[in-house]
């Protein structure tokens, strides 16, 4: 008999209605050893992947906007996105990606011309904590991670997680021993700061002091490898991105900041050389160095133009080439003061 | 399934100094694959794949998403990674021991001419169920081929190596942070792979291309598990002539050209199975899980079917990668002779992974000269052959010269072949030799460990473990030396080997 109603078309909005009931379901209980519980676990996985592939399409289908828009609609009507990040844990792994999905989607899912998904975490910012906070366990971090990158896509979002105390957390998240975690929470960290610029160069000048002292000694001068070359790499966009100019023109005025790239300069590590070096010609292009940059460029001119007579990249490069020009002549023209 | 949890969870060590480094096992542009053991969980066996983040110019995105894939995919017939984390400039990747070995490497060293029809099915199925996983969570493998599907010592076979893997929900993303686009298309376009196994529209990857681009590879992976190498594999792998030819030829016609002059008898299920993937529109070619129900994988064996007829008097992995790497010396040696045809040939070549194919390429142009049967007695040329798997040591003779030019290849090879028998006997006995050597080097290495367990104990005690330390740094440093010396010599022999061999020609 069953069978027979089965074929019976659902709504999205009504599979948004089971999945959020199933959800608090398994948000009350815990207990694993309730018989119909396993039962409901899987008919709330199903739900999870069947709102997926409305989200998604499948492989027979394109999604449908209208039923993309109702389901968003039902979504957000309740504290659905709530229960399940919280109920994330209790999900198998394959529920897991399909929610991490699902989440990721509807951040960009718009309704009458809205993206009420935005809407919907700005009442309830705090979820950014859980999410965040998803780093320091190693089964979630990727699921959290892969969600939180998909919510600082929007800029109010992106403001709140930069001005909180997270911040600071995330120099310690991107050395995780966990190559994949760390890795993530890199990305993470990159996205906050290069994705909405007003917003970016706002937070760094209102925490300049702090963020580049964090910068400095957990980052560039950091034992681990990747962490330097990650840092010097997003650095460089960072400083030559043209909305933080000011950032920028403070940053190449720190003898300080100048002794760290040029140590990272000396590196036997071609990839942190290059990419220190597109720091480094900042220092050198800048028209009005403090006396105390000239004078360390200048004590250190011929190891410097040493180092650049035979610095080139594995390709050509013939930007690059051209910058190293143009800082040699700087640094070669430079009086001592 | 609380328990089934419990044991996923199973934390392996994030440090290096809990794994010991038995053996290389596998080596590409950017990483080495090593056996190694893992101390604290009972020296159990694993597989670490170390990157090479210094060499890995491209961004460390890619490597992110790599580690990131395996960490969250769980398939049986999929390898997983226990761990990743990174040592100096190397990400390790640690990950489940499989102690076969890839299909291409048993293909190369024991079945030259292919695999025999049921096992191909077994490991065609196997490989499927991944693909139709992989698939359903919206991933694309993008470079399936014999070199990345694995086997255990049970016959379990997994599909490894997400170096290229792709996803349609991330890639969307990262494209997305400047054209903010919704992801509907669900296609990609960056070109992905390796030549021969490439589907037409990868190649031609401004159309776009999706998982069936996937079904295309898998078809030319049954031809190659079949034959012993990929189709149009005598040809360089330079991607403008693959274009050409695979819009021209018709692999579905492959199968009846090539078994005829083989004599190789294949199920008509099977032909028209690879026939279906091999069409040259994609959205013909059935879905992963569609091609799972046709009746070529229907009387399917089990894993114990490979046991027997795959993996018995197999060499081991390390063997048989010792025994690639031995080719690559006498191959370095001939290179000498034919840089010039071989730089303008190889510039060409995606040089990741090219030991996937490379050797394939070489046992394609021997075969006639190598038969796998037993020759018979009076001919000397044919005793070496039948010597365990170390074919392979005379299969180098034609390496470089198979990859820079097939025509050359072909006449040095007859010559060396036919006129000079004593080259290849020299190089059977060189290859005896060292492991003989080797043999007596890991003994020594082995009574070394038990008499320090024994002294020492297992007492944590810092003073102790630090001479423990110091002791096994040096083996470690005598281990090196021996291979050095080891690596020189046959270095030295095989070139000696190739001189006479030159003289005798002139």
């Amino acid at each position: 008999m069953k069978a027979l109603f089965k074929s019976k078309p659902k709504t999205p909005a009504d599979l948004v209605r089971q999945t959020r009931d199933l959800l608090m379901y398994a948000d009350r209980t815990s207990d694993t050893r309730e018989t119909k519980r396993e039962e409901k676990m899987v008919e709330l996985s199903k739900l999870i992947r069947e709102l997926k592939s409305i989200l998604y399409g499948n492989s027979e289908a394109e999604p449908v906007a209208e039923a993309c828009a109702q389901l968003t609609q039902e979504f957000f009507r309740e504290n659905t996105l709530r229960l399940l990040i919280n109920c994330l844990p209790k999900l198998n792994l394959e529920a897991r990606k399909d929610a991490t999905q699902v989440v990721a989607n509807l951040q960009r899912q718009q309704v009458h011309s809205r993206l009420i998904a935005c809407d919907y975490l700005e009442a309830n910012i705090d979820l950014m904590n859980t999410l965040i906070n998803g780093y320091e366990n190693t089964e979630m971090a990727l699921h959290y991670g892969a969600m939180l990158r998909e919510c600082i896509r929007h800029q109010s979002v992106a403001r709140y997680v930069l001005e909180s105390e997270h911040m600071k957390k995330f120099f310690d998240y991107i050395q995780l021993p966990n190559f994949d975690i760390a890795a993530d929470a890199a990305a993470t960290f990159k996205e906050l700061l290069t994705r909405h610029k007003s917003t970016v160069a706002e937070f760094l000048s209102k925490n300049y002091d702090w963020f580049f002292a964090e910068y400095n000694t957990k980052l560039l001068e950091s034992t681990n490898y990747i962490t330097r070359r990650q840092a010097v790499k997003l650095l460089g966009d960072i400083l030559l991105d043209r909305s933080n100019s000011a950032i920028m023109t403070r940053y190449v005025s720190s003898r300080d900041n100048l002794r760290i790239l040029m140590n990272l300069l000396r590196e036997s590590s071609k990839s942190i050389q290059i990419e220190a070096f597109h720091v480094f010609k900042l220092f050198a292009a800048n028209q009005n160095k403090p006396p105390d940059i000239v004078s360390i460029l200048v004590a250190n001119r011929s190891k410097l133009l040493r180092l650049f007579a035979d610095f080139k990249t594995d390709k050509e490069d013939e930007q690059f080439e051209a910058d190293k020009a143009q800082v040699v002549k700087e640094i070669a023209a430079l009086e001592p003061n | 399934m609380a328990e089934q949890e419990e044991s996923r969870k199973v934390q392996y060590p994030l440090n290096s100094k809990d794994y010991e480094i038995i053996d290389e096992i596998g080596r590409g542009a950017s990483a080495i694959v090593y056996k190694a053991l893992c101390i604290p969980m009972n020296f159990s066996e694993v597989a670490i794949k170390s990157i090479n983040l210094e060499k890995s110019k491209a961004d460390l995105d890619n490597i992110r998403r790599e580690t990131k894939t395996v960490s969250l995919l769980s398939h049986p017939n999929i390898l997983k990674a226990h761990c990743c984390f990174t040592v100096d400039r190397r990400v390790w990747v640690v990950m489940p021991f499989m102690s076969a070995g890839s299909l291409q490497s048993i293909i190369t060293s024991s079945f030259p001419n292919g695999l025999p029809e049921p096992c191909i099915a077994i490991i065609l199925k196997e490989t499927l169920c991944a693909l139709s996983y992989l698939h359903d969570q919206g991933h694309l493998h993008r470079d399936v081929k014999a070199g990345n599907i694995l086997m255990d010592s049970n016959g379990s076979v997994k599909l490894a190596d997400f170096g290229v893997s792709a996803s349609i929900y991330e890639s969307s993303s990262s494209s997305a942070s400047s054209a903010g686009s919704s992801s509907s298309s669900l296609m990609l376009t960056d070109v992905a792979g390796t030549p021969y196994w490439m589907a037409p529209e990868v190649i031609h990857s401004h159309t776009g291309y999706s998982f069936k681009a996937d079904i295309w590879s898998f078809g030319i992976t049954a031809l190659e598990l079949a034959h012993g190498r990929p189709p149009l594999s005598h040809l360089p792998p330079s991607k403008s002539l693959l274009m050409k030819i695979t819009t021209r030829f018709r692999f579905s016609d492959y199968e009846k050209s090539n078994v005829d002059s083989k004599k190789k008898k294949f199920t008509k299920s099977f032909k028209e199975m690879v026939g279906l993937c091999l069409d040259q529109d994609p959205s013909k070619r059935p879905p992963a899980d569609k091609l799972l129900k046709h009746s070529f994988f229907k009387y399917c064996k089990g894993p114990d079917f490979l046991v027997k007829n795959v993996l018995q008097g197999l060499p081991s992995v390390e063997q048989r990668f010792m025994m690639s790497k031995l080719r690559k010396v006498v191959s370095m040696v001939k290179n000498d002779e034919e840089k010039d045809e071989e730089d303008s040939l190889e510039e060409n070549i995606k040089r990741r992974r090219i030991s996937g194919w490379n050797f394939n390429v070489e046992d394609f142009e021997l075969n006639p000269v190598f038969p796998t049967e037993k020759g018979n007695d009076e001919n000397p040329e044919k005793k070496h052959v039948t010597f365990g798997g170390e074919t392979v040591i005379s299969d180098k003779e034609g390496d470089s010269d198979a990859a820079s030019n097939t025509s050359i290849s072909g006449q040095v090879l007859d010559v060396s072949i036919e006129s000079k028998p004593a080259a290849s006997v020299n190089a059977e006995n060189m290859l005896n030799r060292l492991f003989v050597l080797r043999k007596s080097l890991d003994d020594q290495r082995n009574m070394l460990t038990d008499v320090i367990s024994t002294v020492f104990g297992k007492r944590p005690n810092p003073e102790i473990i630090s001479r423990e330390d110091q002791l096994l740094q040096i083996i470690e440093k005598l281990r090196n030396d021996l291979e050095a010396v080891k690596k020189k010599n046959s270095e030295l022999e095989l070139e000696i080997e190739f001189l006479k061999l030159q003289s005798t020609n002139e």
